[in-house]
């Protein structure tokens, strides 16, 4: 059986294709404001990457906050689900999922690939992807620079804002101190990290613990949420597609 | 003409029975723009709607009931802005009948300053009507919660929502039992959001201000006969309304109501209004409470107007997969 996972998050889309344990494509594209046409898109070029026709994709499951927009889908399921059946998937072990997308971060607690409970942040910048692009912004960096740059620093300055408004002028300021860039860095990671792990301390951090969405790739970011709970986590090798290849896995029965 | 109240302890049998309309204050679709000159955007957005709609609708007068701190101090901001304005005593520790009595006859003088005057008779009448209402509204619950007519009654005339109410209880369809969701919290003016939950797949079931909690009530047993036996029988009705938060009752009346309530659920949802400190107070012990009974509770946080929906409706259809 052959199953796509189609995952429209709020920055990019991704999608996935599985035959059975194996994926044979994934692809991942910046969204259109049409989502319609991102779903289409993505799948097509995916479809293309595996060598396949639609035809012979047995089932499509949509995900991410566009899901209600892939009116080609056989099935709708939250992104909740599928990150938590994703990461199942990929780590049998995991018991706490954190997802960093670009516009929202959640926390899962999985039992057996089944979710026990969840929280997410979706109101404010604080602890999401947006907040690093904000960060990099007003220190004229290039976002996938943030996390080799965080690792360089030997001392890490203060954010102390939630709020992204307040805490570039914070960055600013510290620029204008004569702070070093890459201390600011390390400080601005380790803001998100701190946010996240209060909202995970809400449903409780069990191991193994899995980072998902984009955020995941930046070392910063990982380095601080390993310091804040003690141990080491888990990133699969493409943590952008964990959605959409748990929709996928949904998909395949 | 219109007397504006927010909160649903507020004897709202006494100001119909002077000749005013009663009309329940909520947050609305519009922006909220001229209360910021006034209150803090850390207040809760029900307080700051309220305001924003007496700034800018028609009212004769507010009538305040003592609940939660924020609407207590909006009794002075809404005097401040120049609006005429009576604040009623309601006791935070419900079992003084004897005080609220008095508070409930020092009101009946104020609506006489105001131009509107309490008869017996006129009393017994709109207590007649809203207990009519009240159990047309438990009816047509049973069959359908049906929300937006239970927020559409408490601003309309009260004969007016009467009918209202049995026509809806025709029409009524009976809502499928499961799975089904307890949505506790204050006030959600809003419709759509109850929508989201029947979309997802729930039947619902409430603990909302504006929901059951605006119609249930232990009705007194005796019958009044003169107008301070009709102003006690307010009195013990309010004392005996269904429990809120704002209020502190002998044993832990508040608690065993809603575990009771989510006894047949398969889930809860705290359905909250960002910075309503006394349902946030109780969360973290209900929520216990609640999951050591095996049921699986999210929090839903609200901030009015409600624009954005989408995050919210990912929120309940991971509850529903999450049950499944």
């Amino acid at each position: 059986m052959i199953s796509a996972g189609i995952d429209i998050g709020s920055i990019t889309a991704k999608c996935v294709i599985l035959q059975g344990d194996k994926i044979l494509a994934y692809s991942i594209l910046r969204v259109k404001p049409n989502l319609e046409e991102s779903a289409r898109e993505i799948f097509e070029k995916t479809l293309e990457l595996a060598g396949l026709s639609k035809e012979e994709v047995d089932s499509i499951v949509a995900t991410g906050y566009g899901r209600g927009r892939v009116d080609f889908a056989n099935k709708k399921i939250t992104e909740i689900s599928c990150h938590a059946i994703g990461s199942h998937f990929l780590i049998p072990d995991v018991g706490t999922v954190i997802d960093i997308g670009g516009q929202d971060s959640k926390v899962i607690a999985v039992e057996n690939g089944k979710v026990l409970d969840f929280v997410m942040n979706d109101k404010c910048a604080a602890g999401t992807g947006r907040f690093i692009e904000v960060m990099a912004n007003a220190l004229g960096l290039k976002i996938e620079q943030i996390g080799e740059l965080a690792l360089r620093a030997t001392e890490r300055l203060k954010i102390s804002s939630t709020c992204t408004v307040f805490a570039e002028s914070e960055v600013v300021s510290y620029l204008s101190a004569g702070k070093k860039v890459e201390e600011i860095i390390a400080g601005v990671c380790d803001a998100i990290a701190g946010r996240l792990i209060a909202m995970a301390s809400r449903v409780g951090i069990r191991r193994e613990v899995v980072l998902t969405g984009g955020v995941a790739k930046n070392l910063g970011v990982r380095r601080a949420i390993e310091e804040k709970i003690g141990f080491g986590v888990k990133v699969p090798p493409e943590p952008q597609i964990v959605g959409a290849l748990g929709a996928a896995v949904l998909g395949s029965g | 003409m219109k007397v504006g109240y927010l909160c649903t302890f507020t004897p709202k049998e006494i100001i119909y029975s002077a000749g005013f309309q009663p009309f329940r204050v909520f947050a609305t679709e519009r922006p909220i723009e001229l209360a910021s000159a006034y209150i803090q955007s850390y207040s809760c957005s029900q307080a700051r709607g309220a305001l924003e709609c007496a700034l800018k609708d028609d009212f004769y007068a507010f009538v305040f009931t003592r609940c939660c701190d924020t609407l207590m101090r909006l009794t002075d901001i809404f005097e401040f802005a120049g609006k005429r304005v009576y604040n009623i005593e309601f006791p935070t520790k419900i079992g003084n009948v004897e005080y609220y009595l008095r508070e409930l006859k020092d009101f009946v003088e104020v609506l006489r300053d105001w131009g509107g005057e309490v008869s017996f008779e006129s009393l017994v009448e709109s207590l007649k009507l809203y207990r009519e209402l009240e159990e047309g509204l438990k009816q047509l619950f049973s069959v359908f919660p049906d929300y937006e007519t239970a927020i559409k009654v408490q601003q309309i005339d009260v004969k007016d929502a009467i009918k209202l109410v049995d026509e809806k209880l025709k029409s009524a369809k009976k809502e499928k039992e499961s799975p089904k969701v307890l949505i506790t919290g204050s006030v959600c003016p809003y419709p759509k959001i109850y929508d989201l939950f029947r979309e997802a797949g729930f039947s619902i079931k409430d603990d909302l201000c504006t929901g059951s909690r605006f119609f249930e009530y232990i009705y007194p047993t005796f019958e009044p006969e003169d107008l301070e036996g009709a102003l006690r029988f307010i009195a013990e009705k309010y004392f005996y309304k269904s429990p809120c938060p704002t209020k502190h009752y002998e044993s832990d009346r508040r608690f065993e109501y809603v575990i009771k309530l989510a006894e047949d659920c398969d889930a809860v949802v705290f359905l909250l209004v960002k910075f309503c400190e006394p349902h946030f107070f109780d969360y973290p012990q209900l929520k216990s409470e609640l999951e050591k009974m095996g049921k699986k509770v999210a929090l839903i946080e609200l901030e009015f107007p409600v624009v954005s929906t989408e995050q919210i409706r990912t929120r309940i259809e991971a509850l529903r997969e999450v049950i499944l």
